[in-house]
């Protein structure tokens, strides 16, 4: 198709209107940023953002630090979230909802 | 029978027993049988004459007395001073050694002496002692020879015979040659001479040692200042150390060695030749640091270092000139380096090497001199004559007033950073090798910058723009850089960021693949899903009108994304986005690397490519914020590399600010590359220019958000310290705080002070009731 456009074009700026742009799109590199979906950025847990990796996660990370990144978050029923490291030694202990102490089960894991 | 031998007194053997000891103490030859009867009779003496023991005492000094008589005259005969030494050495070899000789028969008197002592002083333990200590060196007799000795000839003559050993010395320095086995017979004298058990140095120390010191301190005192006049620091200094090392060796030879006396005798040598003359020397260092005279640099310090407090004014001296050195040297250059981080750094790293060699050649790197030159160094680099970075103060966020400016150094080392890693026509044209050592040399500068947060923040956002345009000249390098940037300790949490965003780099070229393999329009999109806690945290987004040719991928990206990934929302960072279009006219085609911005603009043309279009329409057509739109028009009016540029404008204006509403845009038909004065009909040129990572508004934020950052830093680490000590002195808390953020900034005492102010209003901690300076913590 670009073999079309720049005929056209080489003929010069006639009137040339919906295939023989004056602008056309090479390349484009897109950037975004991804976060968690999430009400509060904080764990209530560790307190560090969810966003970063846990305390624990942040302590061991220098060991493999190009394995993926695991310290994912989790969402629990009551729609609050933490890191999913961080809440699954919370539940040994307690098997409620730090924030809201219902009792806690996994509504959704982050990926 | 028994009582005759009774009868045996002092009176009777004596007569016999005389003429033997005489014979001995002149060292003439006694028979077997004479030395053998000596013993017997001071056995028998002893053993039956009461008085015997003391009588016999009493006559062997009257004789030893009457004998060193006779050879105090034979001594004092002679007039002339080496005569003299020579005969008293004479006189006391002999006699010393017959205090070897002639105690030995009388081991019994010291015996019985001993006994009687014993019975009066009844104590067990002390006779067993000296009972055991019958040798020599302790004997009664060797002692009152001695001591005899010591109080009639020595007392006598003993200060001719040093003055006349202190000639001899003296002749010397000026040198003239003579016997040195003259001083050191004397000295041996002096030492062998004390009969004191608990110092055998006494009559050493108290008469030959201190007269050498003396004579040598007085000669000094003379021919120093002596020469200093006619002769001037410099060579003197010279003098000085040659004399040192002489004096030096001369005291092992004329002084008793392991007493200490040749420690203490340098000890006056360098008093009286450098303590002495401590201002006149030093008065001549700072000139001499200034002309870089290493050699006698070298010289000055051996010397000073000699004496207490000798060094301390050069490392003033030093300090103050590579501070005023490197300031003069910073201001003298200041059009360029100002504008030109390469130069700027350059620049300083000469002035480290210079300084660094000048410690080297002139002070052996000595420990302090390197800690005087790190200390200056730093005034240097964190100096704010030359440029200044304008940061607002705590107080001015927190409500009152001042601004506290500092040195732009972090930020031009991040500059030059920044060229070295990116593909720059700089680091391009320098080999693998010679970019790490530059690295390095940024490492090097790095230590002595107290902003290092500066640094940090503008060293990342050099980052963020290498990565997410591609621009990275070699990214083995760029992974060393933050290794190395660990290494010389910047703080873990800021470094292991670093580290993410090229992991984050990596899973998104991954997911990019992924994406063009599943999609079918997808040659001309390039996708990065970023972790936006390791990237753009606090970093506000623009919106943007997209091209519908842009447009038209966003759903088919979030769909993508969705499937590969949940609980996870996206936001698209336009402003960081960028790409390449073509542009097509009479002239030519031309590639332009642009930013999203200026696609937005330029594709507004598409359906109306010759129309005129005014700033207002602009807008309505990109929705682009106001601040964004007058400088993305402006990177297209007035684009500093091009001849041509793409967007033609009226009415003029001088900056983007002045554009107004109806100021009217239109596409340069004309518009080609210009190479060697002529126009050419293809070509690529690079519109992104610098890439905004944020906004106008929040740039102007940037330094305020460094200012916010160091206050909660500062509060952090108080809390820190104070859970850790519970409470704690003003000046403690202090110097820990410093050390914990010292390798982001210094803190400002304002700033410390408004923390714990502020950390105590709202019962954080709290002062001691007994002591304001002392703080508590208030769990």
């Amino acid at each position: 198709m670009s073999g079309d456009d720049c005929d056209a074009l080489d003929r010069g700026d006639s009137d040339g209107q919906k295939s023989d742009k004056m602008f056309t799109l090479k390349k484009w590199n897109a950037v975004a940023m991804w976060s968690w979906d999430v009400e509060c950025d904080t764990c209530a847990i560790c307190r560090v953002q969810v966003m970063d990796a846990c305390l624990r996660c942040q302590g061991e990370s220098k060991k493999d630090s190009y394995g993926k990144q695991d310290c994912v978050v989790v969402w629990g029923e009551c729609n609050h979230s933490f890191h999913f490291c961080c809440m699954s030694l919370w539940v040994k202990q307690n098997n409620r909802c730090p924030l809201c102490q219902q009792e806690w089960s996994i509504q959704r894991m982050g990926k | 029978m028994l009582k005759d031998k009774g009868q045996v007194t002092f009176e009777d053997k004596w007569p016999n027993m005389r003429p033997i000891v005489l014979k001995l103490l002149k060292q003439e030859p006694v028979t077997q049988i004479e030395w053998q009867d000596l013993f017997g009779a001071v056995h028998s003496v002893c053993l039956w004459d009461e008085r015997g023991p003391y009588k016999l005492r009493d006559a062997l000094q009257q004789d030893i007395m009457m004998y060193i008589k006779q050879a105090q005259a034979r001594v004092l005969a002679q007039r002339e001073d080496q005569a003299l030494l020579k005969a008293y050495i004479a006189e006391w070899g002999k006699f010393f050694t017959q205090c070897n000789y002639l105690p030995t028969p009388f081991r019994q008197l010291e015996n019985s002496i001993n006994n009687i002592s014993k019975v009066t002083s009844s104590s067990t333990s002390n006779s067993q002692k000296k009972n055991n200590n019958n040798n020599i060196e302790d004997s009664l007799v060797r002692k009152l020879m001695l001591d005899s000795w010591n109080q009639s000839i020595f007392m006598d003559i003993k200060q001719r015979l040093q003055d006349s050993a202190m000639k001899l010395v003296q002749a010397e320095r000026n040198g003239e040659s003579f016997d040195s086995q003259l001083v050191i017979g004397v000295r041996e004298s002096y030492v062998n001479l004390c009969s004191n058990p608990v110092d055998k140095l006494q009559i050493y120390r108290d008469n030959f040692e201190a007269a050498y010191m003396q004579a040598t301190e007085e000669f000094y005192k003379l021919k120093a200042n002596e020469h200093l006049l006619t002769n001037g620091v410099q060579s003197y200094m010279k003098y000085a150390d040659q004399r040192l090392k002489e004096e030096e060796a001369r005291a092992h030879r004329y002084l008793e060695p392991g007493s200490g006396s040749v420690a203490a005798l340098t000890q006056c040598c360098e008093k009286v030749l450098i303590g002495e003359h401590l201002p006149t020397l030093l008065a001549e260092s700072a000139p001499l640091i200034k002309a870089g005279e290493t050699e006698k640099l070298q010289l000055m310090f051996r010397l000073l270092d000699r004496v207490p407090e000798g060094v301390t004014p050069i490392l003033r001296d030093l300090e103050a000139h590579i501070v005023s050195a490197g300031l003069a040297d910073m201001v003298a250059s200041a059009d360029i380096i100002t504008t030109d981080s390469e130069k700027y750094v350059e620049r300083l790293l000469d002035l480290f090497k210079t300084f660094s060699s000048l410690v080297k050649d002139a002070f052996m790197d000595d420990p302090r001199f390197l800690t005087a030159r790190d200390k200056a160094y730093k005034c240097v680099v964190n100096d704010t004559t030359v440029f200044k970075l304008e940061l607002p103060s705590s107080a001015l966020i927190r409500g009152s007033k001042g601004t506290a400016p500092e040195s732009k150094c972090p930020e031009l080392l991040a500059n030059y950073c920044d060229m070295l890693l990116r593909k720059t026509p700089l680091s391009k044209r320098l080999t693998s090798e010679q970019i790490e050592s530059r690295l390095r040399d940024v490492l090097l500068v790095l230590k002595y910058i107290e902003n290092k947060d500066v640094f940090m923040r503008y060293h990342k956002a050099h980052l963020t723009r290498r990565l997410i345009l591609d621009s990275s000249a070699d990214s083995e390098k760029e992974e060393d850089m933050v290794e190395w940037l660990r290494e010389v300790g910047m703080p873990a949490d800021y470094v292991n960021k670093l580290a993410r965003m090229f992991q984050d780099i990596k899973v998104s070229e991954d997911l990019n693949t992924q994406f063009r393999g599943e999609t079918t329009r997808h040659d001309a999109i390039n996708i990065k899903i970023l972790n936006a806690g390791a990237w753009a945290r606090g970093s506000e987004r623009v919106t943007v009108s997209l091209p519908l040719e842009l447009e038209d991928y966003i759903p088919e990206v979030e769909e993508f994304y969705k499937k590969k990934h949940s609980g996870r929302k996206l936001q698209w960072y336009h402003h960081m986005s960028n790409g390449t279009i073509t542009f097509a006219n009479s002239v030519g085609r031309f590639d332009l690397d642009v930013t999203t911005f200026q696609m937005a603009v330029l594709f507004a043309w598409n359906q109306r490519p010759l129309e005129k279009i005014s700033y207002e329409n602009a807008r309505l057509a990109t929705e682009l914020p106001d601040p964004e739109l007058r400088r993305t028009l402006w990177s297209l009016v007035a684009f500093p590399k091009l001849k041509r540029q793409l967007l033609c404008y009226e009415p003029a204006v001088q900056n983007p600010k002045d554009f107004a509403e109806n100021t009217t845009f239109w596409v340069n038909q004309e518009f080609a590359l210009i190479k060697n004065g002529k126009p050419q009909r293809r070509g690529k040129i690079n519109l992104i220019g610098r890439l905004q990572l944020s906004t106008e508004r929040s740039q102007l934020e940037d330094n305020h958000s460094i200012v916010q950052l160091r206050i909660l830093r500062t509060q952090e680490a108080i809390i820190k310290i104070l859970k850790m000590r519970k409470r704690i002195t003003n000046t403690a808390l202090q110097s820990e705080l410093v050390e914990i953020l010292k390798n982001m900034f210094l803190p400002s005492k304002k700033m410390i002070k408004e923390q714990l102010e502020w950390l105590i209003e709202h019962k954080y901690m709290r002062r001691d009731d007994e002591d304001i300076n002392t703080f508590i913590y208030m769990a």
